[in-house]
């Protein structure tokens, strides 16, 4: 079959070896029985957000540089389908199977416009305040140094500083960007701590879309300040009875019912495939910046990367550039709240088991009957009961560690950091530098360890105010 | 005017025309002084000028962005398509959030340098109080802060953020126990203890060399404006449009263009309630010349002298006096000052939020207010410059509270 190419943009020209499984019969009829065959496949540009039922089917990430990308995801465990190994996957009902897929073929339609690209860098570096510095904590060095002198070199990834005060702004930005050009005029999304939340209605006021944030009634409560903050960017925040998990339950219902003309707008790297691969891509401007920044400030690579994990997408967007990179420690933490043994923590892939949750399947916080538990943390950011699934694979497969901090020691390193750099951490980001107690010491002298300080914390006072009771 | 010399501003003894000065007790001129000497032998050092490059870069987040307001541009587009273009200078993106730091790390390192190991400062609703603990605890310096005890009332959080922060907090009663009380009782602090402290001022106020000194550290802001301009559109701005409390971020953007006639400086002050209802803080409108904080500029007196309590919805702008170089700038025509209400401000503030999902603060709201007055009646393409002097996550409960929303 011949076509006139210029009108089309070449979306695949994959050599398969397997036989691609199809559940249409029509389909599987022909093509061809050889074992290995070359499939090329392209859209009219004008036609590419209605991609055909053929593409579909094939749901791998598309690359134009074959050999590179693939041996990327093979030791990333993707596989297709959106797989880390046997996490992840597309665990929905059939009537959001189109659209996700929709989505991934546009998500990879925009991996490679040069233009979109362009629009995105130039957002990011106007708007979001990119990049972010990296930055040595000479006093928080100083701390950590034996009474040698000696002790690991500390620097800060400094997400505190975006647009919107956290990492999230480098998703929201970019996924809002996408609805934009799906012709969509509505977003949703669901928000546990409010950052997310916040962060989509001022990327949709931006680009002038209208936006639904979903919150649970128990997190408007706590976090009332950006309700407020939702409402002045123009959003509209649906109360729904209950907490995250509700409000996201509740959000993706609403948005099947209008799926042509809404997008949901997910915050982070769990949920069905695309989604977590998609977020972890637009976060992953964290970890290639830190590489170039890195390089510039000592020739090198960091040792060691620690990050908070809530749901995973600053630890992941910080690990993905250096995932490859076997001599670059990864180290998450997570919230042990009250304490893992108090059963009051959101330490997922320290206590969870695997089970399957909006759309993934994923370590997740369960009981014996397989009933998701409430989880807890001073960082409400962290309060999520699941994880994302490429997090899952690589604590399986060793390649990156994981701990706990409880939410005294998140409080404390919140003060630290206050008085030896004067930066306010969230308190979700605060659990990664609470692991800098443990960690540090067992360093070699002069490693170099960078912590992302995922959002800012300057807001958390009150919450610290609160607990701590009013110090002098 | 060809071929005449730029004034000096200011002139050796610190005075613009005949504002600024150094009106101060005997015992703090030697302290002047050294201060005055210092500053300009690091403005040379090498060492001291890369030295804060880095920290402006890494810790304060610098260069801040100068960002194509496309949202607020088309709402100002008039119907046959023509309009100014809008930018905005996103100060708001700086750690702690507004162009204060600029200043109060420069001095930090000015202090440290000098081998002063404290720092005082005063504070009217906690910004300046918290950036400059916020430096002393970057580099481990004591840190004491004067506020008037009403305002620590008002604004508990930020003085728990201070005391986070590793600063004392002393809290003043006489007069009416607000910022004009502190900056009085920080200034006494400064007189008896000159050898071992410096004080931090947060604006282009009080005696020589403090104008100069604030408006050079903030003059980073206008510098990297002429830089992104060029890049941008391969021209100047035809218009700069700042907020004036004490005058800082105004002067931080204009003072790299004051020399260039083809670039219009608009400061925009608060009119409060309302310019005839006496409160407001609209000093360069309303005010008279005199004396106060140690330099000569226009200040809100009545007719005996006696400072006028000045009135702003934004703590920042609630300022009864101005610094000297924008006093001078307006009577010798060079840069024009206007008010806008506290109404028209709340308005402001909400367009930005709405249009561009920027929230500005109560005080950059001001001069974001102003566009709707001076649009109308710029050419088509214009560029105006904007100067986002903050970001108003701390003036939400303020905007609710009254835009009821």
């Amino acid at each position: 079959m011949t076509c006139n190419v210029q009108n089309y943009v070449l979306l695949t020209n994959k050599i398969y070896t397997k036989r691609t499984q199809a559940s249409n019969p029509e389909r599987s009829r022909s093509l061809p029985s050889a074992s290995s065959f070359r499939v090329v496949c392209a859209v009219e540009e004008q036609t590419s957000t209605s991609t055909s039922i053929a593409l579909n089917r094939i749901s791998m990430p598309l690359d134009m540089e074959i050999s590179e990308e693939k041996k990327k995801k093979k030791s990333l465990g993707e596989v297709g389908g959106g797989k880390f190994g046997r996490y992840g996957g597309k665990y929905v009902p059939e009537t959001l199977i189109t659209c996700l897929a929709k989505l991934e073929a546009e998500f990879n339609l925009v991996l490679h416009d040069p233009d979109f690209q362009a629009e995105l860098t130039m957002a990011l570096r106007d708007y979001v305040g990119r990049e972010t510095p990296l930055y040595f904590a000479k006093r928080l060095t100083n701390h950590y140094k034996d009474e040698y002198g000696e002790g690991p070199e500390i620097y800060i990834k400094r997400e505190d500083l975006n647009h919107g005060g956290s990492h999230k702004m480098n998703n929201a930005i970019a996924q809002a960007m996408i609805a934009k050009r799906m012709g969509r005029t509505s977003v949703m999304a669901s928000t546990g701590a409010g950052q997310h939340g916040v962060a989509t209605a001022a990327a949709c006021a931006k680009l002038s879309l209208k936006c639904t944030v979903f919150m649970g009634t128990t997190d408007m409560e706590k976090q009332s300040s950006n309700v407020l903050l939702m409402n002045l960017l123009g959003a509209e925040v649906k109360p729904v009875k209950g907490n995250f998990k509700d409000a996201s339950s509740q959000a993706i219902r609403e948005w099947v019912g209008s799926l042509e003309t809404s997008y949901y707008l997910t915050g982070t790297v769990v949920g069905p495939h695309p989604c977590p691969s998609m977020v972890r891509e637009f976060q992953s401007v964290i970890g290639k910046e830190t590489r170039t920044q890195a390089m510039e400030k000592w020739g090198g690579k960091p040792d060691v990367l620690v990050a908070c994990v809530g749901s995973g997408s600053n630890a992941l967007g910080f690990f993905h550039e250096f995932v490859e990179d076997q001599d670059v420690r990864l180290i998450g933490v997570e919230a042990a709240g009250f304490g893992l043994d108090s059963g009051k923590h959101a330490a997922t892939l320290a206590r969870g088991e695997v089970g399957v949750y909006h759309g993934a399947m994923s370590y997740l916080l369960q009981d014996s009957e397989g009933q998701i538990q409430r989880p807890h943390s001073v960082g409400v950011g962290l309060e999520y009961p699941g994880v994302s699934p490429e997090l899952s694979f690589l604590k399986d497969n060793g390649r990156a560690e994981f701990y706990t901090a409880t939410d005294k020691e998140a409080i404390e390193a919140y003060e630290r950091l206050c008085r030896l750099e004067g930066i306010f951490p969230a308190l979700e980001a605060a659990h990664a530098f609470a692991y800098l107690e443990k960690l540090c010491p067992t360093l070699p002298n002069g490693t170099r360890v960078v912590v992302n300080c995922s959002g800012r914390g300057y807001k958390d006072a009150a919450r610290v105010f609160d607990i701590l009771g009013h110090p002098s | 005017m060809e071929g005449q010399a730029p004034l000096l501003r200011p002139d050796p003894l610190g005075r613009f025309g005949r504002f600024g000065g150094k009106f101060v007790p005997e015992t703090l001129i030697y302290a002047l002084s050294e201060l005055e000497s210092a500053f300009h032998s690091l403005a040379g050092d090498q060492d001291f000028q890369k030295e804060l490059e880095g920290i402006l870069r890494d810790y304060v987040g610098r260069e801040s962005p100068l960002y194509f307001a496309e949202r607020l541009t088309e709402h100002y587009r008039r119907p046959n398509g023509e309009g100014p273009h809008i930018y905005l200078k996103r100060e708001d993106l700086n750690h702690t959030g507004a162009h204060k730091i600029n200043n109060a790390v420069a001095q930090a390192l000015l202090a440290k340098r000098l081998g002063k190991k404290r720092v005082i400062a005063e504070t009217g609703a906690g910004q300046h109080g918290v950036a400059t603990a916020t430096v002393c605890a970057r580099f481990g310096l004591q840190c004491v802060v004067y506020m008037g005890a009403q305002d620590m009332e008002r604004q508990a959080l930020n003085v728990f953020r201070m005391r986070l922060l590793g600063a004392e907090v002393r809290a003043v009663h006489s007069g009416t126990a607000t910022l004009k009380d502190a900056t009085s009782e920080a200034i006494r602090d400064w007189v008896t203890n000159v050898e071992t402290t410096l004080y931090i001022l947060g604006s282009v106020c009080g005696p020589h060399p403090y104008p100069m000194m604030v408006r050079e550290f903030q003059a980073v802001i206008g510098r990297e404006t002429r830089r992104q301009a060029m890049e941008k559109w391969g021209g100047k701005p035809d218009v700069l449009l700042a907020c004036v409390g004490g005058g800082s971020n105004a002067m931080g953007l204009f003072h790299e263009f004051v020399d260039d006639r083809d670039v219009r400086m608009i400061g925009v002050e608060a009119a409060g309630l309302g310019l005839e209802s006496g409160k407001h803080a609209a000093t360069l409108t309303k005010g008279e010349v005199g004396v106060l904080h140690g330099a000569m500029s226009y200040l809100l007196q009545d007719e005996e002298g006696q400072i006028i309590e000045p009135h702003s919805i934004s703590a920042g702008l609630d300022y009864p006096g101005v610094g000297p170089e924008h006093s001078f700038l307006k009577d010798i025509g060079s840069a024009e000052y206007y008010s806008i209400t506290d109404e028209e401000a709340l308005e402001a503030f909400k367009r930005l939020s709405r249009l561009e999902g920027i929230i500005p603060a109560l005080e950059t709201s001001h001069a974001l207010a102003y566009l709707e007055e001076l649009c109308p009646t710029l050419p088509n393409g214009a560029k105006v410059v904007i100067n986002c002097s903050g970001r108003g996550d701390k003036d939400v409960q303020t905007a609710y509270t009254h835009l009821q929303m």
